[in-house]
């Protein structure tokens, strides 16, 4: 009976006793014993081959002292995952660009439709509406203007082509319904051609339209609003005073944007916006019987989850007849507070949110609130101590789904005020009816998209801030903010 | 004498003028006034030297023998007492320049033959001045002057007289005269020559009489280092066979002088196993066996050590030990362990997204097959050797996804699945205890790509590295003749990575059948074939060769227009792997192939057979068969675009001609040829990233033809190859931003971003090695294998097999040097790591390094750098500080009493 040594993995046994009478099986059995590799998983590595089950000691003349090799191990046999991983190479080739590239399909220029195709991205890049007119049919009363049903419908068509496409989309139908519906849109030169339209009336309109059409939002408790008016519409409240009488009234008013007035004065956003809320109008004075001068302030009484800021870029050049464009340069930040545009009551309704919000900000970078800061502060902490993470979860939810329909018991995150930059239109050129614009669109994995009719192009954060004007380069004409949320407070 | 200096050199200058044109007649009156002037501005001791001279040259042509010899003998003396130096022409000589007609014609007149010899003397140093070009007149009378020595007559002399020799050499050569007397004069010159540090210009004459042997009695213990330096440097530049006599007299040298490791290496380079086993038969040192042992490994070498070779088989056993190159995997280790590189590396940590400017690819929702097995090469290549890493060999408990361990793997479709489970192998490199075991379980999988793939690994475990139980063998056989074609090929292509250059007969009988047996696919031929030539690389084996050639004849045309059919020749020419002429007659039966492939495998054979060896002829040949045009479907032009860089990567200056032949390539040539410069211009700067090479590369990867612009992505990782150069990665990075739509092109740059960083930048591809000194053919047909599967990158590597880049793992060393003590454990010394610098043919001891820097070992060494000792405690047992080099004690050390 031959002795060999064994080794296996990094150990060695030594003396190793081999019957030679016992088929090698036996052998395999000594060996599970020292390294508890079952016997089917052993290799053992013996000239010209493996050690067989039913193999002859005498043909491998097994010496004494020989080191055998033991491969094998008692480790569980990887198994395929029942369900295998879909690759982008499996899908059909128009999904594959979206789930690789992490964006839609750019759209194509029908010739001069640069200003409805970047309208359309970037209203495309608002999820809430892309779902409410997922929901649009037909049914909703179509009777009663045709030509705005069909124009949402087209709407609605195009943008789930977008989803689906990797190719460029062709928005024809769109555009035809559009022009059927505002023949201002297919003017023409007197070559024939379609001329360039002023983007934001674009918007405008199709909003405008869309408004209309989309009716009930399931979330909401007053049937009356629509989706849109819920999205975008920011409520005014305003205080027109006499100067001479003394005489105040107030109104309020809902708008889809707000207007960022541009003078010498105006080098910020925010001062610009300022700025439009006050303003100066000629008015019957009912006291005075005459009209005066009377002053217009007005405040922000409710915000929408998404703000829209216009710049009132193109003013009417009566010398050479055309929207001319004021160069100037207006920055605007990434991150937007309109808290200072607000009525008093709304500043005192964003108080709870605009706290429970910080404290959420707070706690994700980690700092302690100090006790003194009082009861309140104590309890909120508290409050977070245990639910933090749930509401960060909910949160991220709220954020990424805040319009599925599913979820009715839990109240709506309530918008804090602070908004973030999603989407710039921007115009490149001196005239609102001539030049180039562009979609600017921030994609929900944080990277910035730059569609520029059928091309969509990476672009990075830094550089979106500077299409702020005071040169040829692009410059913002539209912004889109979408709302921070704090969850119910 | 110093400020005779400018005024000599001067008149000298004006002596060589033209004369001025007639129509400036002013000038030349002054000019020739001038030169009056000068005349007799002759210093008085000048002056009374040329008299002396005069009155001599008046002497010697005296009626009394006695006047004349007296004359002779002061002129000789004059002469030889005259310094000479390089810028001017000793006084002496100056002033007899114009006897020396006169001198000539008396000295035929002669008679008396002593007196005659002695003028044969003197005219004969004149004629170093004086005698036309191609005269020879110092050689001719250096033969009828007086015997006696030379060298008195001064050094420049004795080299001019060397340069006469060689040319009256070849003349009689051509005349197929005697030549003894040329021979004697030799045979005094080069004794002088070694004496005065011109051993160069010894070997140089010695070479042109064609007698080098002469010069082994002559070298001594203190010149011996420089003349072999020399001799094994300028074996490049000498045409085969004479080379091998040079190297054979550095072979010799080496062995006189003990130097048994240096002789190692000239033996190794000559590829002679004879002279390998006698020098471990002269070699007594136990410790200096060792160091002649790693250098075996180094270069891949397998040799048995039978009982002549060794003391006793315990010493046996240790030496055997490490000629299977065992201890690499070790080795390597510790060398991470100092650097401090042990933590596994992810792709993404390769890839730093973050430094992209906003344009890299927006987290994809969806798993990209092709990205994911691009990021499998990235994981294998980046952590090869460490046996860890963060995606394959993760725990269960511990996987990011928290399923089942396989799940990297499973994240692969297909055949990439094939490539995962053998980047197992590539991760447990060289480490056969530790990497078979992670690779056992996936032998059971019911799935044939992940067996396929276990297979692989089990080879490129093994490869390199000799164990003495062979599991590998063990392991592959049986799964060879299997059913399924993906199962047959990862075992076929296992054993020729784990037994390449091993030329083991038991692989022989397994494959050979397979090559041509006419049942199975292409493929499994095609691979098989290319896994015979790797284990019999370079051997010219017959049998390999007909079965090979036998699958060519029997083929289909189909068959061979099969991108894999390239591999059959590929196979075949791997087996003459420089080894030049020896291809002929296996050349011959190429041409009688059938037309699709018959260009194509002469190109191929050729390229194969001169690599390495700078023969320029061979580059001539394949460059005017890229000025063909050719009609569609040929496709040899590629390969002998290869074999331009295979051929020419032999030398230094070759190499940059070559560089600049490609440039001229990639404007001229067409777009089948353009497609192959850029692995061309990989493969002959290879893991040295020189930049103009790089930015050749960075141009052409934006090349409007994506499969230039995927070559010369793949060769930028190539040049780049485990250097973690960081310009070629920032390049990579903007090429990944550029590409991110492209997923081919992407592939490509993330497989150079794999390569760049390889082992994290502790490995190299360079199959040269020991200084440029010697070339391990294995490396490079692990080079060559993967060159030619990136010809057709779309049917090969960015089709179904892209294991062929796994060929690579041939080429894979450590770049390092990690200095051993007596029992073989590291020892820590200082050593002083710097830019190599060409001392070949200086006289004197010159540094051998510029730009140092001091490091304790073990250290890296980049392409061109070299180490050397920093502290006299020690002494290396090997010259060259490159690998494993054991070091022993300095008898002669003083401890300095400063730093105790």
């Amino acid at each position: 009976m031959p002795t060999v040594s064994v080794k296996w993995q990094k150990h060695v046994f030594n003396g190793v006793e081999i019957d030679t009478e016992q088929p090698p099986y036996v052998f395999k059995c000594q060996l599970y014993d020292l390294t508890g590799v079952p016997p089917e998983r052993q290799k053992i590595m013996v000239k010209g081959g493996l050690l067989k089950d039913d193999g002859d000691w005498e043909s491998l003349g097994i010496k004494e002292g020989q080191r055998l090799m033991l491969m094998g191990t008692a480790e569980e046999i990887p198994k395929a995952p029942e369900k295998g991983p879909v690759f982008v190479e499996d899908l059909p080739e128009d999904e594959q660009g979206t789930a690789a590239l992490g964006h839609t399909a750019g759209l194509v220029n029908l010739g001069n439709t640069c200003y409805m195709n970047s309208t359309l991205q970037c209203l495309h890049s608002v999820p809430e509406l892309r779902l409410a007119l997922k929901e649009y049919s037909a049914a909703v009363g179509t009777g009663i203007d045709p030509s705005s049903h069909s124009l949402t419908a087209a709407t609605r068509d195009l943008f789930g082509e977008l989803d689906r496409s990797i190719r460029p989309v062709a928005p024809v139908r769109f555009l035809t319904v559009l022009r059927s519906k505002y023949p201002q849109f297919a003017q023409q030169t007197n070559q024939g051609l379609y001329m360039q339209q002023d983007a934001e009336e674009c918007w405008t309109q199709l909003v405008y339209v869309l408004s209309q059409r989309l009716q009930s939002v399931p979330w909401d408790e007053q049937p009356t609003n629509t989706v849109v008016k819920h999205l975008f519409g920011i409520e005014f409240k305003s205080i027109i005073k006499c100067e001479e009488s003394g005489e105040e009234s107030s109104e309020s008013e809902t708008v889809y944007t707000l207007k960022c007035h541009i003078s010498s004065e105006v080098n910020h956003l925010h001062e610009g916006l300022k700025h439009g809320l006050k303003s100066e109008l000629e008015k019957t004075s009912p006291i005075l019987g005459r009209s005066t001068l009377h002053i217009k302030e007005s405040w922000i009484n409710k915000l929408p989850p998404y703000l829209t800021v216009q710049f009132v870029r193109f003013f009417w050049k009566r010398e050479s007849n055309q929207k001319a464009k004021i160069l100037r340069k207006v920055n605007y930040p990434l991150v937007l507070d309109v808290l200072d545009f607000c009525t008093e009551e709304l500043k005192e309704k964003l108080k709870g949110p605009r706290k429970v919000y910080r404290e959420i900000e707070d706690a994700k970078v980690g700092i302690k609130k100090k006790e003194k800061e009082g009861a309140e502060g104590v309890k909120a902490l508290q409050n977070l101590g245990t639910s933090t993470s749930d509401e960060n979860v909910e949160m991220a939810d709220a954020e990424q789904a805040p319009s599925s329909s599913e979820k009715v018991n839990v109240p709506e995150p309530e918008v804090t005020g602070i908004y973030d930059l999603v989407a710039v239109l921007t115009h490149k050129g001196r005239s609102a009816d001539s030049g180039h614009y562009v979609a600017w669109v921030k994609q929900d994995s944080g990277k910035w998209i730059e569609f520029d009719d059928e091309q969509p192009i990476l672009q990075r954060e830094e550089d979106i801030t500077k299409l702020s004007g005071g040169g040829d380069w692009h410059m913002a004409y539209i912004c889109l903010y979408k709302a921070r949320v704090a969850p119910p407070y | 004498m110093a400020p005779e200096h400018p005024k000599e050199s001067h008149q000298m200058d004006h002596d060589a003028q033209p004369p001025p044109p007639s129509s400036k007649s002013v000038v030349k009156d002054a000019k020739k006034k001038k030169d009056e002037k000068k005349d007799e501005d002759l210093s008085e001791e000048d002056q009374a030297l040329k008299q002396q001279l005069e009155l001599y040259v008046e002497r010697v042509q005296d009626v009394d023998p006695a006047i004349q010899k007296v004359a002779l003998e002061a002129m000789r003396e004059e002469i030889r007492t005259a310094t000479s130096s390089m810028t001017s022409v000793p006084k002496p000589l100056k002033f007899l320049r114009p006897h020396y007609g006169a001198l000539k014609s008396y000295y035929e007149k002669m008679v008396n033959a002593e007196l005659k010899r002695y003028l044969a003397d003197v005219i004969s140093v004149l004629a170093l001045t004086m005698s036309e070009d191609g005269d020879r007149e110092s050689l001719c009378f250096r033969l009828q002057g007086s015997v006696g020595d030379i060298g008195s007559w001064g050094h420049e002399y004795v080299r001019n007289l060397a340069g006469e020799i060689g040319n009256e050499f070849q003349q009689r050569q051509i005349e197929e005269q005697p030549v003894d007397d040329l021979m004697d004069l030799v045979k005094q010159i080069v004794p002088f020559h070694v004496k005065h540090n011109a051993e160069p210009e010894a070997v140089d004459l010695l070479m042109e009489v064609e007698s080098l042997d002469l010069l082994v009695e002559h070298i001594d213990k203190g010149n011996y280092k420089r003349t072999c330096s020399y001799l094994t440097s300028f074996a490049s530049y000498v045409p085969e066979p004479d080379d091998t006599l040079v190297l054979d007299i550095a072979y010799q040298l080496y062995c006189k002088f003990e130097k048994y490791p240096d002789a190692l290496r000239v033996a190794l380079r000559m590829d002679n196993t004879q002279y390998v086993k006698s020098i471990f038969a002269a070699c007594k040192d136990f410790s200096e066996k060792q160091q002649l042992c790693y250098i075996l490994a180094r270069q891949g070498i397998s040799l048995d050590l039978d009982g002549e070779l060794a003391d006793s088989n315990e010493q046996r056993d240790i030496l055997q030990e490490l000629i299977s190159n065992s201890k690499l995997s070790e080795g390597y280790l510790t060398l991470a362990r100092d650097l401090d590189v042990m933590e596994p590396k992810t792709p993404d940590d390769i890839y730093k997204a973050h430094l992209i400017d906003g344009r890299a690819s927006a987290g994809a929702s969806v798993d990209s097959a092709r990205q994911n097995l691009a990021a499998t090469f990235v994981n294998a290549f980046v952590n090869a050797g460490f046996g860890q890493d963060k995606l394959m060999t993760v725990p269960s408990t511990e996987s990011l996804t928290g399923s089942s361990s396989g799940s990297w793997l499973f994240k692969n479709k297909e055949h990439g699945k094939a490539s995962a489970a053998a980047s197992l192998g590539l991760i447990a490199l060289w480490d056969v205890d530790g990497g078979l075991p992670l690779v056992d379980k996936y032998l059971y999988s019911n799935d044939n790509h992940v067996i396929a793939g276990a297979l692989l690994a089990v080879g490129i475990v093994n490869c390199g590295v000799h164990n003495e139980c062979d599991p590998a063998y063990a392991l592959l056989c049986e799964s060879v003749n299997k059913e399924d074609p993906t199962t047959r090929i990862g075992a076929i292509m296992g054993l020729g990575l784990a037994y390449a250059g091993s030329q083991r007969e038991e692989v022989l009988k397994l494959l050979t059948p397979i090559v041509h047996d006419f049942k199975v696919g292409i493929e499994v031929a095609g691979f098989a074939a290319l896994s015979l030539g790797l284990v019999y690389v370079g051997s010219c084996n017959e049998d390999v060769a007909q079965s090979i050639i036998l699958a060519l004849m029997d083929r289909s045309e189909a068959e061979l227009g099969e991108p894999l059919a390239h591999f059959l020749c590929l196979g075949l020419g791997l087996l003459y792997l420089g080894k030049q002429d020896a291809v002929d007659a296996t050349m011959e039966v190429a041409k009688t192939l059938h037309e699709k492939i018959s260009k194509f495998c002469q190109v191929t054979l050729d390229s194969c057979a001169y690599a390495g060896t700078g023969n320029v002829l061979k580059v001539q040949a394949f460059l005017s068969l890229c000025g063909d045009h050719l009609e569609k479907g040929d496709s040899h032009q590629a390969p002998a675009v290869l074999g331009i860089a295979l051929v020419a990567m032999a030398e230094e200056l070759g190499l940059d001609m070559a560089i600049r032949s490609l440039e001229h390539l990639l404007q001229y040539g067409e777009q089948n040829i353009r497609r192959a410069v850029p692995l061309a211009l990989g493969i002959l700067s290879i893991s040295n990233p020189k930049i103009s090479v790089m930015d050749t590369l960075s141009r052409l990867s934006h090349d409007t033809d994506s499969e230039v612009a995927m070559a010369a992505t793949v060769s930028l990782g190539i040049i780049g190859a485990g250097t973690n150069n960081a310009r070629i990665a920032g390049m990579l990075r903007n090429l990944s931003s550029y590409y991110y739509k492209d997923p081919s092109l992407l592939f490509c740059v993330r497989i150079a971003q794999g390569l760049v960083h390889m082992g994290k930048g502790l490995l190299t591809l360079n199959p040269y090695h020991s200084d440029r000194f010697m070339l391990s053919n294995v490396a490079l047909a692990g080079l060559i294998s993967f060159l030619h599967g990136s010809l057709d990158m779309k049917s090969i590597i960015l089709g179904k097999y892209h294991y062929v880049l796994y060929f690579l793992v041939l080429a894979i060393q450590p770049r390092m040097l990690i200095t051993l003590d007596e029992n073989l454990k590291p020892l820590s010394v200082p050593v002083r790591v710097g830019q190599a610098v060409d001392v070949v043919g200086q006289a004197g001891r010159p540094k051998t390094i510029t730009g140092f820097q001091t490091h304790t070992t073990p250290v890296l060494l980049a392409t061109g750098d070299r180490a050397e000792l920093a502290t006299e405690k020690y002494i290396p047992l090997s010259s060259v500080l490159e690998g494993f080099v054991i070091l022993k004690l300095n008898p002669d050390y003083q401890q300095d009493h400063l730093s105790s």
